[in-house]
């Protein structure tokens, strides 16, 4: 019996993958379809654009659109907007991403603390903002921030938070109050899933909770970290909505204020091929600077 | 440890994509001169895109009229603020509605964009000329032959709208040149309020003035464009206004939004040099100031004179690829001719008409009760008359508005001055009409 069911268990387990290829199929194929369709096929689709120019005769005569090389991306590496706004955002991530990953750090050790009571609402009500969506958030903060209309007419009449020298640290206060909730809670679980066994041996050694805090929970929560940093230095780059709603309520905030609405302004002129080939730029760029980010913390880690 | 590192990569890669966004490019084919342009068999639904307050009661007197020819309105925000955009999205990827609004300034854009139908074979469009004012017909056809890509809707004379009440109450007498204006200005200030508001992004409002002065920032001939958004008018124009912000003499809220509303609503806020259609603006706006305010014309840059300027206008175009041109066309035409389509499109957005025989509805003679009962349509009609005809608008000025707008808004917030915004936004047009591969001379 032993000897019977070693030989056929290999028999068993190849006719078991056949068995399962439908059903893997049927797992896989909606995601890979819709990754394809609305995924590959449009950057695909934008790199192809981003290699076309338009040429025609006289101003209303028929344009064509014919292969220009990288003609788009010598304009894109000439466009001074674009440029300065990538320098804007970077500014802002280097300022604005520490302070927030920072405040979710401290927010998820306090409700990881034993000290704690209450957790539970805190938890909530920390992530709560996230909740909010982000065109609405900027909406409320906006008026929040308004000399005139806001209901703490006393500080805004006082500060302007809306000039040409603030208005990017308010944008940031506005993109930290929504996130902060969303990156504690990631750095939270990965709180959860340490082994309790490790506290117990750190109290055994007379370890006090800061002291726990700083020399087991932070190292063991790098990870979490890292990757919080990641998808924050992404969503950075990539800031559309605040800066597009806060253009109602500020004059500080240009057509060119992030990449993002540089290059959605560009596909309004339309010039749909520069917005392209923009958007690719911008995409490497945020690759590269994701990858190097990583590259550096592995690296610290390794070590 | 290696292969982690690249899925991690991989999947980066995949999250950084999401900044690519998907684009799609128009049809090329040459439009065609004058073809056909035959009734389509049985009922028929037309969409119309507009941001005409109040549009779809006009629209429902002619669908109640054609039972067949049905009109759906989809409303959006005005054409610079995201209604061309999506035009330009819908005509690349060829589902445009039947019918959009596009104001005169954007015309030129629509057409090299290849957005127009052409519907001068349709039944009784190329008869319909003399119906309107000369010069809004000549915008739609570019001055061609057998050629009309919209249909006049209204125009957009300027005016000053200004607070009768507070002036009175102050003892300023109103302004009737920009000299006086300024001097206005000072006494106004002296009270807490502002004359007015310097909106940093409606330059087609400050082309307006430019016009008023007599300048010009386009002109084409067989060599291709010139572009002067610096010209000696223009100039005179930017300092005027650089010289009243550096003053403090205006405000500088960023216009169409809550707060600009309040500072009207509250008598911050004394004028509004303006068009016509301004006058729904500070109704909807400001409805605590109503019954105080009067129109009077524009100030002038020489005592005596009776320039103005134009701001808007809007037409109603055949976009690109519709399927019923013949009913589109009959519909445009009907909506900007006839009398209760003018009259109700009047009552719900106080549009003044491009048609002549519009212009004598009984409406236009009324006293409006916003404005103290004055006849304000009056005003306006002397101001169309006193427009100089002959503006031509350049063929991308979604990227020349966006541009002079962020020279605009950092002269307002304090870095460069409105000249400056203009010198960049010469060099930034020129710059895009290359892109386009339009003609231009440096």
């Amino acid at each position: 019996m032993a000897r019977d069911t070693a030989v056929r268990e290999p028999a068993v387990r190849a006719s078991r993958a056949v068995r399962h290829r439908g059903a893997l199929a049927v797992f896989l194929v909606p995601f890979g379809a819709l990754f394809v369709l609305f995924y590959l096929v449009p950057i695909l689709y934008a790199i192809y654009q981003s290699l076309l120019t338009v040429e025609r005769e006289g101003t209303f005569g028929p344009a064509v659109q014919v292969f220009g090389g990288l003609t788009q991306y010598i304009s894109v590496f000439q466009n001074e907007p674009f440029w300065a706004s990538i320098g804007r955002v970077l500014l802002f991530g280097v300022v604005q991403v520490p302070i927030m990953l920072g405040v979710a750090l401290v927010l998820a050790l306090l409700l990881d603390s034993p000290l704690v009571r209450g957790s539970k609402f805190f938890r909530l009500a920390f992530f709560a903002p996230y909740a909010v969506p982000s065109v609405i958030a900027a909406i409320m903060w906006g008026f929040l921030y308004s000399p005139n209309l806001s209901p703490f007419t006393a500080v805004t009449g006082a500060v302007d938070f809306l000039s040409a020298e603030t208005v990017l640290w308010s944008i940031a206060n506005v993109v930290t109050w929504v996130y902060v909730g969303y990156n504690m809670l990631i750095i939270y679980s990965a709180l959860l899933s340490i082994p309790q066994e490790i506290y117990e041996a750190a109290r055994l050694d007379g370890a006090n909770q800061f002291r726990i805090a700083l020399s087991i929970k932070i190292p063991l929560v790098v990870p979490a970290l890292v990757l919080t940093g990641i998808f924050s230095i992404i969503g950075t780059l990539q800031l559309l909505a605040e800066p597009q709603v806060f253009q109602s309520f500020s004059n500080a905030v240009t057509s060119t204020f992030t990449p993002n609405l540089t290059i959605y302004s560009t596909a309004s002129v339309p010039n749909i091929s520069l917005a392209a080939a923009m958007s690719v730029v911008l995409a490497l760029a945020t690759f590269v600077l994701s990858f190097t980010v990583l590259k550096l913390t592995q690296r610290r880690t390794a070590q | 440890m290696a292969i982690s590192l690249v899925a991690r990569a991989g999947a980066i890669a995949a999250i950084s994509a999401l900044a690519l966004t998907a684009c799609s490019t128009g049809g090329t084919d040459a439009p065609g001169a004058s073809g056909d342009c035959a009734p389509s068999d049985g009922p028929v639904t037309l969409t119309f895109t507009s941001w005409l307050p109040g549009v779809e009661e006009a629209v429902e007197i002619w669908n109640e009229e054609n039972p067949d020819i049905q009109v759906e309105v989809q409303t959006g925000p005005n054409g610079n603020g995201g209604t061309y955009q999506n035009f330009f999205n819908q005509l690349a990827a060829g589902n445009a509605p039947d019918l959009g609004q596009i104001e005169f300034d954007a015309m030129p854009n629509f057409r090299v964009q290849d957005g127009l139908e052409n519907i001068a074979a349709c039944e009784g469009i190329l008869e319909a000329e003399d119906q309107f004012v000369p010069w809004t017909w000549s915008q739609v056809t570019f001055g061609e032959e057998d050629a009309v890509y919209a249909i006049p809707q209204d125009t957009g004379p300027m005016a000053m709208f200004y607070r009768a009440d507070l002036f009175e109450a102050a003892g300023i007498p109103v302004p009737t040149t920009w000299e006086e204006y300024e001097a206005a200005a000072v006494q106004i200030r002296a009270q807490g309020g502002y004359i007015n508001n310097f909106s940093q992004s409606d330059i087609n409002a400050f082309a307006g003035l430019v016009w008023q002065a007599g300048g010009e920032w386009f002109s084409n001939d067989a060599d291709g464009w010139t572009v002067d958004l610096t010209g000696a008018e223009t100039t005179q124009v930017a300092e005027y206004w650089q010289g009243l912000i550096d003053n403090d003499l205006v405000a500088v809220y960023p216009p169409w939004t809550d707060e600009w509303n309040a500072a009207y609503n509250s008598s911050e806020l004394w004028t509004w040099v303006s068009a016509v259609w301004g006058a729904n603006t500070i109704a909807s706006g400001a409805p605590d100031t109503a019954g105080n305010w009067a129109v009077a014309p524009m100030p002038q840059w020489e005592a005596g004179a009776s320039a103005a300027g134009n701001w808007g206008g809007s037409t109603t175009a055949v976009l690109k690829g519709s399927d019923h041109p013949y009913e589109a066309a009959q519909f445009a035409l009907w909506l900007n001719t006839d009398a209760d389509a003018l009259t109700a499109m009047n009552r719900t957005a106080n549009i003044y008409p491009a048609t002549i025989a519009g212009a004598e509805l009984p409406v236009f003679g009324e006293g409006v009760e916003f404005y103290g009962g004055q006849k304000i349509y009056e005003v306006f009609a002397e101001a169309g008359n006193n427009v100089d005809p002959n503006f031509t608008w350049g063929p991308t000025m979604t990227q020349v508005y966006n541009d002079v707008a962020d020279g605009f808004s950092g002269a307002v917030s304090g870095s460069g001055t409105l000249l400056d915004a203009l010198t960049a936004g010469q060099d930034a047009t020129i710059a895009a009409l290359k892109a386009a591969s339009i003609p231009v001379k440096e």
